[in-house]
C-alpha cells in the first residue's frame, strides 16, 4: 500500500537563506525530494504557497523582529513536527553571537542612528527555540546536503533521524589530516559538532565552527584541551561564540560564571 | 486611497515588498521596502581578527558569498600589507567567474525569464522549453561546481583566506572545467538570442547614472581598486563615501545611496554600459550586435546584459584556469607585513559593487563598513518604478497591469533572488 504523502513546508527567516539554497542547488535529489511529499510552501522555490496544517516544518533563519515572532508562532501551531535547520534557526547564527551581553540597543542605533522602521519591529536576534518548541535540530552554515537528505527521509519514515555523536575531529582523523593543533593553529574541531567531513582542516585550515557545539557536557574538557595547547581563554571564546550562538552560553557560564 | 502591495515573505537574501499607495491618477507613494531582518554585521566584527572577519561577513548573502569573501580579502589585505603572487589572483578570479555564472544563471533562467515568457515558474516553463531548462540548470550546476572547487563548499567555503588559499585544486579537476565551460558556451549564446528577442517597453525611460569597478587593463572584468562613472569620472575607491553617500530611508533595513544627489544603478547594466567596448571574442560580437542607447535609460535591458556577461564569463573560463595552471607551484599562505592599517576593497559582486572597507588595530578590526550593490540601486528602482506607475495611472490601467510592471522593473534590477520567488498580497482600499 502507498503511504499516504506528508504535508511539508520550508520557510526562511533572517539569514542568508543558504540552507535552502542547499536544497534548490541539490538539483539530482530536488525532483524526488519535491515528488515525496506535497510540498505546501517553499517561497524560494515556487510561488502558489499555502497555510495548511503540515507534518513537517522546516525552518531557516533566525527571529528579528515582533512580526518574524508572531509568524513563527503561526507556523508552529499548523504544524505536527519542527526541524530548525542551519546555524542560524538552531543557534541563532552568526547574528547572535553578542547573546546574553549587553549592548544590542546601542549596537542597533551605531548602523540606524535614532531612526525607526516604519514596516518592522526589530528586536534581538535569537534562535527558532527561544519563541517556539524545536522538535529536531540540524545544524550548520550551512547544512550539508547529504545530511539533510538523510535526516528528511527519517523523518518521513517516521523515524528518529541519526545525528552525528563526534566532533569534527573525528572526522579529522577519518580523512588522516595532520592536526592543525600541532602547528599552532587554533582549530574549534574538538569543540564542534561533526557532520561536514572536516571540509576546512582538509583544506589545511582551521575549523571556524560553523556546524555549532558538540553536545554541551564536552565542551568544558575539550575547552581545557585547546588551552593547553596555549590558547588563551579570551581567543577560544571569541572564537567559538561567533557561529555556536545560543548553544554555548550554558557551558561558557558553567566555566567561566560569564559569557 | 488606492493601495497596491506586492510582499514577498520566505525570501533568499531578505525580505523585501512594493508598495504603492494612489488616489485617483495621483502617485503618493511608490516604495521598494526591505523588510529583511537586522543582522548588524558591521557591528559583529569590531574586536575580530581578519580570518574571522572573512568567516564573519561572507554569511551576509549565500549567493554572492564569494563576492562577499573577495571584497574583505581586498580590503584587509590592503590594511595588512599583504600582496598576493599571481596563482592567488588567477584562482581568486576564477571562483568569482563561478559565482557570476550561478547568480546570473539563476536569475535569467528561473526566475526572470518565465516571468516574460508567461509561466508561473521554470518547472512550468519546461514544457514547451524543455531542453532549454535542462541545460540551464546544468550551467547553475556547473557554477555550483566552479565554486566548490575553489572555495572547498558551495556556500561559505573558508578555502579562500587571508593571504591566498588553503589549497589548491588539482589540475586534471581545473582543466575539465576549462572543457566544461567551453562546452557550454553555444548554449548561452542561444540564450542571449532568446533574451534579446523579448519587447522591453520604452514609456518609463529617463536618463541614470551607472557606476562600476574599472579594471585597469582596458578589458572588461570583474574587480579594481578605482570605480567608474558613467558622467566620465574615474574615482580612487578609497574615495568611495563621497559616491555612495548613504542615507537612512525610514522602510527599508538597507541603507539608500545617492551619487551627486541623484539615484545611481549598479549591476550588468552598468558595467556594460561603462566598459563593455572592451569585451572581446563571442561576447565582444553580441554586445556590439545588441547594444543600443536604450540601454543607458532602461533597467530592464541588465536581463540581456546578465545574458551576455555568462558568455563573457565563459569564454574567461578555460582563459582563467590557463592563468591558474601557468604556475605548477602552490604558492604558501602570505603574512601580514603590519597590524594596524586600513584598507578598501572593492569588488563587482553579480548585482554591483561591492565595498568593504576596514581599519585594523592591533591585529583587530577597529573599523568596519559594508556597503552593498543593492542598497546602491534602490533609488533607482524607485525612480523607474514611480515613473511606469504615473504613467500606467493616467492611462487607467488596472491593479494587475500596474503589479505586473513593477515587479518587471524592480525584478529586472535582480536586487536579490528574494524579490523574483514570491507572493503576492493585494490590498485595494475604497475612496472614502
Ligand atoms: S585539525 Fe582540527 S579538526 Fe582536525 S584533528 Fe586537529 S583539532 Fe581536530
Ligand atoms: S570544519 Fe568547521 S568551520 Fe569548516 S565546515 Fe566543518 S564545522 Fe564548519
Amino acid at each position: 500500500m502507498e503511504r499516504k504523502k506528508l504535508d511539508i513546508g520550508l520557510y526562511g527567516f533572517t539569514g542568508c537563506n543558504g540552507d535552502q539554497l542547499v536544497i534548490i542547488h541539490s538539483e539530482d535529489k530536488l525532483l524526488d525530494f519535491f515528488a515525496s511529499a506535497n510540498i505546501r510552501s517553499f517561497s524560494l522555490a515556487k510561488s502558489d504557497n499555502e497555510q495548511t496544517p503540515l507534518d513537517i516544518a522546516f525552518i531557516e533563519g533566525s527571529i528579528s523582529s515582533q512580526e518574524q515572532v508572531e509568524h513563527v508562532q503561526e507556523i508552529r501551531q499548523r504544524s505536527a513536527l519542527l526541524v530548525a535547520i542551519g546555524n542560524c534557526a538552531c543557534y541563532g547564527g552568526i547574528q547572535a553571537m553578542e547573546l546574553g551581553r549587553e549592548g544590542w540597543d546601542r549596537r542597533f542605533q551605531s548602523v540606524y542612528g535614532e531612526n525607526f522602521f516604519e514596516v518592522r519591529t526589530p528586536i534581538e536576534s535569537k534562535p527558532i527555540d527561544a519563541f517556539v518548541a524545536v522538535d529536531f535540530r540540524l545544524p550548520g552554515c550551512p547544512i550539508d546536503a547529504d545530511q539533510f537528505f538523510a535526516v528528511y527521509s527519517s523523518l518521513i519514515r517516521k523515524t528518529k533521524p541519526q545525528m552525528p555523536d563526534y566532533p569534527v575531529c573525528a572526522e579529522c582523523r577519518w580523512r588522516e589530516n595532520e592536526c592543525l593543533l600541532l602547528k599552532g593553529q587554533l582549530c574549534l574541531g574538538p569543540l564542534i559538532a561533526g557532520g561536514c567531513k572536516a571540509v576546512c582542516p582538509s583544506h589545511n585550515l582551521p575549523c571556524v565552527g560553523c556546524f555549532g557545539p558538540v553536545e554541551e557536557a564536552n565542551v568544558s574538557s575539550e575547552f581545557a584541551l585547546l588551552k593547553e595547547k596555549g590558547f588563551t581563554v579570551e581567543e577560544i571564546r571569541r572564537r567559538l561564540r561567533i557561529h555556536s550562538g545560543s548553544g554555548v552560553l550554558k557551558s561558557l557560564k558553567n566555566l567561566f560564571g560569564e559569557v | 486611497m488606492r493601495e497596491i502591495l506586492v510582499e514577498p515573505l520566505a525570501r533568499v537574501e531578505g525580505d523585501g515588498g512594493i508598495t504603492i499607495r494612489a488616489e485617483g491618477k495621483k502617485v503618493h507613494e511608490v516604495r521598494f521596502d526591505i523588510l529583511e531582518g537586522t543582522r548588524l554585521v558591521e557591528t559583529l566584527v569590531i574586536g575580530k581578527t581578519p580570518e574571522e572577519d572573512v568567516s564573519i561577513t561572507c554569511r551576509i548573502c549565500a549567493i554572492c558569498t564569494l563576492s562577499h569573501r573577495y571584497a574583505a580579502l581586498r580590503g584587509l589585505e590592503k590594511a595588512l600589507g599583504i600582496e598576493v603572487p599571481p596563482k592567488v589572483q588567477a584562482l581568486r578570479s576564477l571562483m568569482h567567474l563561478g559565482e557570476l555564472l550561478e547568480s546570473h544563471s539563476l536569475h535569467v533562467f528561473l526566475l526572470a525569464l518565465p516571468d516574460f515568457l508567461g509561466y508561473p515558474n521554470a518547472v512550468a516553463m519546461a514544457e514547451k522549453y524543455g531542453p532549454e531548462v535542462v541545460q540551464a540548470l546544468a550551467l547553475k550546476k556547473f557554477a555550483n561546481h566552479v565554486m566548490t572547487v575553489t572555495s572547498g563548499r558551495m556556500i561559505h567555503g573558508e578555502n579562500p583566506t587571508v593571504g591566498g588559499f588553503g589549497k589548491y585544486p588539482e589540475k586534471d579537476i581545473l582543466l575539465d572545467i576549462a572543457r566544461q565551460a567551453q562546452a557550454m558556451i553555444p548554449f548561452a549564446e542561444k540564450a542571449v538570442g532568446l533574451i534579446a528577442g523579448l519587447s522591453v517597453p520604452d514609456y518609463f525611460e529617463d536618463d541614470t547614472v551607472f557606476m562600476c569597478c574599472e579594471p585597469g587593463d582596458d578589458g572588461f572584468g570583474l574587480m579594481g581598486d578605482r570605480i567608474r562613472i558613467s558622467d566620465g569620472k574615474v574615482v580612487d575607491a578609497k574615495e568611495y563615501r563621497t559616491l555612495t553617500n548613504e542615507k537612512f530611508s525610514p522602510h527599508s533595513a538597507a541603507k539608500h545611496c545617492l551619487y551627486q544627489g541623484k539615484p545611481y544603478t549598479v549591476g550588468a547594466i552598468a558595467r556594460c554600459n561603462n566598459l563593455g567596448e572592451r569585451m572581446n571574442g563571442l561576447a565582444g560580437k553580441l554586445f556590439k550586435k545588441h547594444w543600443n542607447k536604450r540601454w543607458l535609460r532602461n533597467p530592464v535591458f541588465n536581463n540581456l546584459a546578465q545574458a551576455i556577461e555568462m558568455v563573457w564569463a565563459l569564454e574567461q573560463v578555460s582563459k582563467t584556469v590557463d592563468a591558474v595552471l601557468q604556475y605548477p607551484d602552490d604558492p604558501p599562505i602570505v603574512k601580514p607585513t603590519r597590524q594596524s592599517g586600513e584598507g578598501v576593497g572593492s569588488v563587482e559582486a553579480p548585482r554591483g559593487t561591492l565595498y568593504h572597507a576596514y581599519r585594523i588595530q592591533d591585529g583587530l578590526v577597529a573599523e568596519a563598513n559594508l556597503i552593498i550593490p543593492t542598497g546602491q540601486s534602490l533609488e533607482d528602482i524607485e525612480k523607474y518604478m514611480r515613473k511606469a506607475v504615473e504613467i500606467l495611472l493616467s492611462q487607467g490601467a488596472d491593479d494587475s497591469a500596474i503589479r505586473l510592471q513593477a515587479e518587471i522593473i524592480v525584478r529586472a534590477f535582480d536586487p536579490c533572488i528574494s524579490c523574483s520567488t514570491h507572493m503576492v498580497r493585494f490590498e485595494r482600499h475604497d475612496p472614502r
